[in-house]
């Protein structure tokens, strides 16, 4: 009989303790296996909303953030220059504004916005899911727009409809117009968070509800590279203007890594390793206990000439029994569980709907199985050393005489 | 005695470190087995016969003393080497049984010989061998708790015998059985024996103390009468 053998039927010997011991991996298992979902999570989910936006370079005011982003000067001329290059696909500008909206003959109420401007080319802002995009090109009569679903559904608002708009921009509110706006397109806004109004329409109807003409700022300029010149695209970028910052998509996730997400690693570090010692207690006293209640079978075993490797090996396979079912049950337990916790957690004011904080990746199972399989492999080796090291004379003398 | 004896014993002395001091349990003891030899050691509690048993059987070492198990010096031997000396030229019998208790009769007799490396059909001849043997053929697959004592006994003598070893060794194997029982396992060593196996038996029970060729009574850690 194998040692994988052996230590099945010793398992399943006691079904009462095997299987208490394998849900006590599994419940600790599916709390690794969502830490280790949380430790990447954000990091692979921000990602995929960035390279889904369909712009692999983002140029920014030299003294800005990501998160805090002032106008770029002569943002036209530089967009201009940057659609120009060989490197470069396409281009988009963006500014943002707050504003409110009301909609006449269905709610006089003013509720208050986010207003985007955007030359769009690629509509990687938004997902239409009603009506049409924005228009490249100039348009006739009022500004068009597009708005979020979630204010589409609040004002009951359709393609067709109109929207009275009026910024607040801090200090110049008594000087900004309300303009009517026509909704064109509904859709789903890519960084919008839970809860957000947003509404979006072209850089000439952004300037129009500022009452202004347009003044070639813009806060962002998106810019997507040709196939594998990405690296060329933001070399030369940065050639054209020293007053921006030009960044990859791996350059604002490092932003991002560096600032909001460590937060979230290092919970889930923190967390990961507490699980770990969890399991490496639990299945080391559990399989300590085991031994010491089989002292007496163990001695005998030596005595009939088994040797050291076959009582560890017995030991081993025992500990990665227990591991292994109560690890491969954690699996599912743990993707319910973060399936929960990713719906509590996507309520936070400000995080994009889009975004998710556990994400399954096929490395993640891999890691987790790993961490797992070591934790056992080192929780088996106190008993193992318990076993191995026992004298047998005096072993089996002792369990006459108890 | 004639021939090379499968283990032989010399000045075998067994001292244990107590913090009252050290407690000799087995002092300047000779002792020789020949193959078809049948022994029984015999004396009170505490006087050294489990001590020597296992000094004999390679699970316990002397502290002064020469042990040669088949022309090897033991005590040169590393621990592996006395581990497959143990699996294949000696058989163990404990008062317990120590049968494992989730393997079924034929499971704990193919145990030794999967061990020792017995290809399966030979195992699978060997096993069914010794369940008639000791006349079990009928409880095969039943568990060590769902088996009387003298069964469990039984099964054990046939697990000793798996890897046909030149040496039983057995310690106290009635002491846990009726007085009928333990005249079945007497009967069935006397089988063992006379099928040429050497046997050494420590015991309390005079009954199966006569049935040996030679008695050895210990008292305080040395043999008094051979």
């Amino acid at each position: 009989m194998t040692a994988w053998g052996l230590a099945w039927r010793t398992i399943a010997r006691s079904p009462a303790r095997s299987v208490l011991a394998v849900a006590g991996v599994t419940v600790i298992g599916a709390l690794l296996f969502n830490m280790l979902l949380l430790s990447r999570g954000l990091l692979v989910s921000f990602r995929d909303l960035l390279d889904n936006a369909g712009y692999d370079i983002r140029v920014i005011a030299a003294q800005g953030s990501m998160a805090h982003r002032p106008p770029i000067a002569d943002a036209t001329s530089l967009a201009e220059a940057i659609a120009r290059l060989p490197e470069v696909e396409s281009i988009a500008m963006v500014r943002t504004d707050l504003g409110q909206v009301s909609a006449p003959g269905v709610n006089a109420a003013w509720t208050p916005i986010e207003l985007i401007g955007m030359t769009d080319s690629k509509g990687g802002g938004w997902t239409i899911v009603k009506g049409s995009p924005l228009p490249t090109g100039p348009s006739a009569g009022e500004p068009p727009v597009v708005v979020n679903t979630t204010l589409a559904s609040m004002l009951h608002l359709e393609p067709g409809s109109r929207l009275r708009l009026r910024l607040t921009s801090a200090g110049s509110a008594s000087a900004l117009p309300l303009v009517t706006v026509r909704v064109i397109g509904v859709g789903g806004f890519a960084f919008e968070a839970s809860g957000d109004l947003n509404v979006a329409t072209t850089m000439a109807g952004f300037a129009v509800a500022h009452g202004t003409p347009a003044d070639r700022q813009a806060e962002m300029v998106l810019v997507a590279s040709r196939p594998g010149a990405a690296a060329p695209a933001l070399a030369a970028i940065a050639r054209l203007r020293p007053d921006v910052r030009v960044l990859s998509n791996d350059q604002v996730m490092a932003q991002f890594n560096e600032n909001a997400f460590s937060y979230f690693r290092q919970i889930s570090a923190v967390l990961s390793s507490m699980t770990l010692a969890f399991a490496f207690l639990l299945i080391a006293t559990l399989l300590t206990m085991s031994v010491n209640q089989r002292l007496g079978e163990v001695a005998a075993l030596r005595a009939l000439g088994f040797p050291r490797r076959r009582i560890a090996a017995n030991l081993l396979w025992e500990s990665a029994l227990l591991v292994g079912i109560g690890g491969t049950a954690a699996i599912p337990v743990g993707g319910v569980l973060a399936i929960i916790l990713d719906r509590i957690l996507r309520q936070m004011p400000g995080v994009p709907a889009r975004l998710h904080f556990f994400v399954f990746e096929p490395r993640t199972v891999v890691l987790h199985a790993a961490l797992l399989a070591l934790t056992g492999a080192v929780a088996a080796l106190y008993p193992i050393w318990l076993a191995t090291r026992l004298p047998i004379a005096a072993t089996l003398r002792r369990e006459i005489l108890s | 005695m004639t021939g090379a004896p499968i283990i032989e014993g010399r000045g075998l002395t067994r001292s244990f470190a107590m913090p009252a001091g050290a407690v000799t349990a087995l002092g300047d003891v000779d002792i020789r087995v020949d193959a078809h030899d049948y022994v029984a050691i015999t004396g009170p509690s505490g006087c050294g016969k489990s001590t020597l048993l296992h000094i004999l059987g390679c699970v316990d070492q002397p502290t002064a003393g020469s042990l040669v198990f088949e022309g090897r010096d033991v005590s040169t031997l590393k621990e592996s080497d006395r581990s497959r000396i143990r699996l294949t030229r000696i058989g163990f019998v404990f008062q317990r049984f120590f049968l494992l208790p989730m393997l079924t009769a034929w499971e704990n007799i193919e145990l030794p010989q999967a061990e020792a490396g017995a290809a399966k059909p030979a195992r699978r001849d060997r096993t069914r061998e010794l369940l008639d043997y000791v006349g079990l053929a009928g409880r095969r697959d039943h568990r060590p708790s769902q088996l009387s004592g003298g069964e469990m006994q039984r099964v054990a003598i046939a697990r000793a015998l798996a890897n046909r070893p030149a040496l039983l060794l057995a310690d106290e194997p009635t002491g846990e059985l009726d007085e009928e029982t333990g005249a079945q396992i007497a009967s069935l060593f006397d089988r063992v024996h006379g099928d040429g196996t050497a046997i050494v038996v420590v015991t309390h029970n005079p009954a199966v103390a006569a049935r040996a060729g030679r008695h050895l009574a210990m008292k305080s850690g040395r043999v008094i009468t051979s």
